[in-house]
Parts: C-alpha cells; structure tokens; sequence
C-alpha cells in the first residue's frame, strides 16, 4: 500500500509570524443636512486624514448617508461587521469610537474568564499514578 | 493651504468663539500637535520602555524624558494630543499610577544587573532543559503571574494603555522556566539574561456591556450602573532560552562596559 501522508490543517495564529490587524476596512457615513453630523464632518475634515496616516493597513471610505445619523463600520478580516452610531459626537469623541473599531477583532464580544488560550499539549504531560514520587502511606 | 478652504484669522479670533464652532475646536488642538512631531506608523514596532511594569528588560531607545508629556504644552484643558508619537506614547505609558497611590518607587533598569554566579546545577541542567522540546514559562505582568507556551493567546484583566495592535513587547518578568523534566525557578525572578520573551499585542477586545440596576425594596428609585471593560489581548511570539556561554558572555560584556 502507498504510504500517504497525515494529512494537517495549519491553524491560524495571528502574531506568532506575521501580524495581520483584523480590521480591514472603515466606512465613514456622514450628512450634510443632519444636526447629529455636525461633529462627524468636522472628524472627516480634520481628524481623519490623520488617523487614516496611522492606519496605513485599513481600507477608510469616506461616503454621505443623508437623512440619517453618522455612522461609523468596520469590516473584518473574518467577514463580520461592527457598526458604532457616532450621533451628536465631538470630534475628538468619534476618534475613539474610529480606534476601538480599528483595534478589534471581528468577533462578538464575550466574557472570557481564562487569561491564557493555548493550542498546545501540556508540556509536563498529564500525571499518572505509575509516574513520578510515589506516595508514601 | 487651510483645512476649511477660506483663510482664517485664528490670531484675532477669540478663543471662545474657536470653541463655540465644533469644527474649528479642531483647530485649537491641532495647533499643538503640528508643534510635535508628525504620527508615526504603528505595523509591527518594538517598543521597549524603562518603566518598572513588566514589559522589556533592554535600554529604551527612545528616552522617556525628551518627549514633552502632553499636559505642559496644552494650552486648552488637559486635552491630550491624540495622535501621540511614539516616544509620547512610551513616555505616557511608563508613568501611569499617581505617585500617591505607587509603592516605594523602584528605578527602571538601564543599568544592568550583575550577574550571580550560576550554581552547579544550572550550569549542569539549563543544556538539558533547553534540549527539551517544548517549554512553558510564568510571567508576570503587572504582577499577576501568567502560565504560557509559545503561540498562546494572553488577555490580560484591563486594557494597558500606549500600546495598539501590532507592539512587540519584551516580558521581563519571569519566575518560572520549565519543560517536561526540568524546571528553573527564579527567586523571586529569573535574571533576564536566561531568556527572551515576546509577546504582540494582537487587538484591543471588549466585553458585553455589564448592566447593574440598583433597587431597594419600597422605593421605586432605580439606580443603572453600566460597564463594559476593554481588554489588551496578546499572543506570545517567541520564547526562547538561552545557553550557559551566552549568559555569560552577555553577563561578562556588561561589566566591561559599566
């Protein structure tokens, strides 16, 4: 019989390599009629063109959404979307919503109560009772 | 050339009416930030700080001191500049807790340590646990000790401020190195010479957001407390241990030159 190889599916491990950030895009929606985008076309205006610098990975479209509140979305690398309503925000305020949705991941955010998520097999192997220091009766 | 594409006379215009239009509130902080220097990139740096958190045991190479902190030279507020450069960024992050609240200060190390000389049994053991095929290591950061391989994911109890997604940063805190078989145990730490370990810090993750509503019984007040953490997420790229000689060449090399 032929002998044929195990076949192994690599895993990802964003960092242990390369670094790739999760955020690929940003969609900024502003309007020119709005109240609510005051402080979302002054960002565009003056605070973008900077962050965008910062952000050399991040595909940032900039486009009019009229009639409705600003918007700020995030695509990731793992096909999801978050999108953070900047309405009636300072500049300087959509900022930090821009940096949370660049500095994410895709995924939903849940509650992990472990530090340390690790692939790997223990490295002192699993104890057994024929092993090691006996125990003395 | 001007932002709002019409001249301005920002000199004669007071600074309130600056404030009262949002859009040239801009103005006012990017007055001080041009004064700085321009924002740097962010793919993939290696920051190392002397501050006494956990992060690096190496010499900054940017000093800390040169950067201006941003406080002294705003002249609205206390607004930060928010494109910080790095060297405001390294600055920022190695002064974090008010002085009140620090215990007594321990300088950052520039200076090396010396070395204590190896016992027989390190000089005996270290080759073996380094031929050993894998190993995990206990760092700590921000004092709470870590158990970690190379590739795992760390998310750490709170966001640490001054750093984004793609820092590499140098754990110096280690006190444990171990494999199957042997283990070096430091006291209460294991000198920074034996080992280089880094992690980079992959994204900034949240949490849902936590709702605590406050109620007594008979009385229909309500109080809503909300809450949603924000949590640095690292991944150790590399953790490797280094030989006997080059400990000591390392050790020997600093003390000719100190």
């Amino acid at each position: 019989m032929p002998i044929k190889a195990i076949p192994k599916i690599s895993k990802g491990q964003n960092g242990l390599g390369a670094f790739i950030l999760q955020c690929r895009k940003l969609d900024f929606h502003y309007c020119d009629w709005a109240g609510s985008s005051v402080g979302m076309n002054g960002f565009i205006k003056s605070v973008l063109p900077k962050f965008a610098a910062q952000s050399p990975q991040v595909e940032i479209t900039v486009s009019p959404r009229p009639k409705r509140h600003p918007h700020i979305i995030g695509h990731y690398v793992n096909g999801k979307q978050k999108a953070i309503c900047v309405k009636n925000m300072e500049p300087l305020e959509i900022l930090k919503k821009a940096e949370i949705l660049r500095n994410a991941s895709g995924e939903k955010n849940k509650r992990v109560l472990k530090a340390v998520t690790s692939r790997n097999p223990s490295v002192r192997g699993i104890w057994s009772p024929y092993h090691g220091k006996p125990l003395v009766v | 050339m001007h932002r709002l594409g019409f001249a301005l006379p920002r000199n004669s215009m007071s600074r309130p009416l600056l404030r009262s239009i949002p859009e040239l509130r801009i103005l006012i902080y990017s007055s001080q930030s041009t004064a700085k220097a321009a924002a740097g990139t962010w793919t993939k740096r290696c920051i190392t700080t002397t501050s006494t958190s956990s992060f690096t045991g190496t010499s900054a190479q940017i000093e800390p001191t040169n950067a201006p902190p941003p406080s002294s030279s705003a002249s609205v507020g206390t607004q930060p500049d928010p494109f910080p450069t790095e060297a405001a960024r390294i600055a920022a992050a190695s002064v974090q807790i008010p002085q009140s609240k620090r215990l007594p200060p321990r300088l950052p190390t520039p200076a090396p340590v010396p070395l204590k000389p190896l016992s027989e049994s390190v000089r005996e053991l270290l080759p073996a646990l380094r031929a050993q095929h894998s190993h995990y290591v206990t760092v700590h950061i921000h004092g709470f000790p870590y158990l970690v391989t190379m590739g795992d994911q760390l998310r750490l109890p709170a966001r640490i401020p001054g750093v984004v997604p793609g820092d590499v940063l140098r754990l110096n805190r280690v006190s444990i190195l171990g494999s199957r078989d042997y283990t070096l145990k430091g006291s209460p730490f294991i000198d920074e010479r034996f080992y280089e370990c880094r992690a980079t810090v992959i994204g900034i993750e949240a949490e849902p957001m936590r709702v605590e509503v406050k109620k007594k019984q008979r009385c229909r007040r309500k109080t809503t407390v909300r809450n949603k953490m924000r949590f640095t997420v690292l991944r150790i790229s590399e953790l490797k241990i280094r030989t006997v000689e080059d400990i000591e060449a390392d050790a020997a090399a600093a003390a000719k030159s100190s």
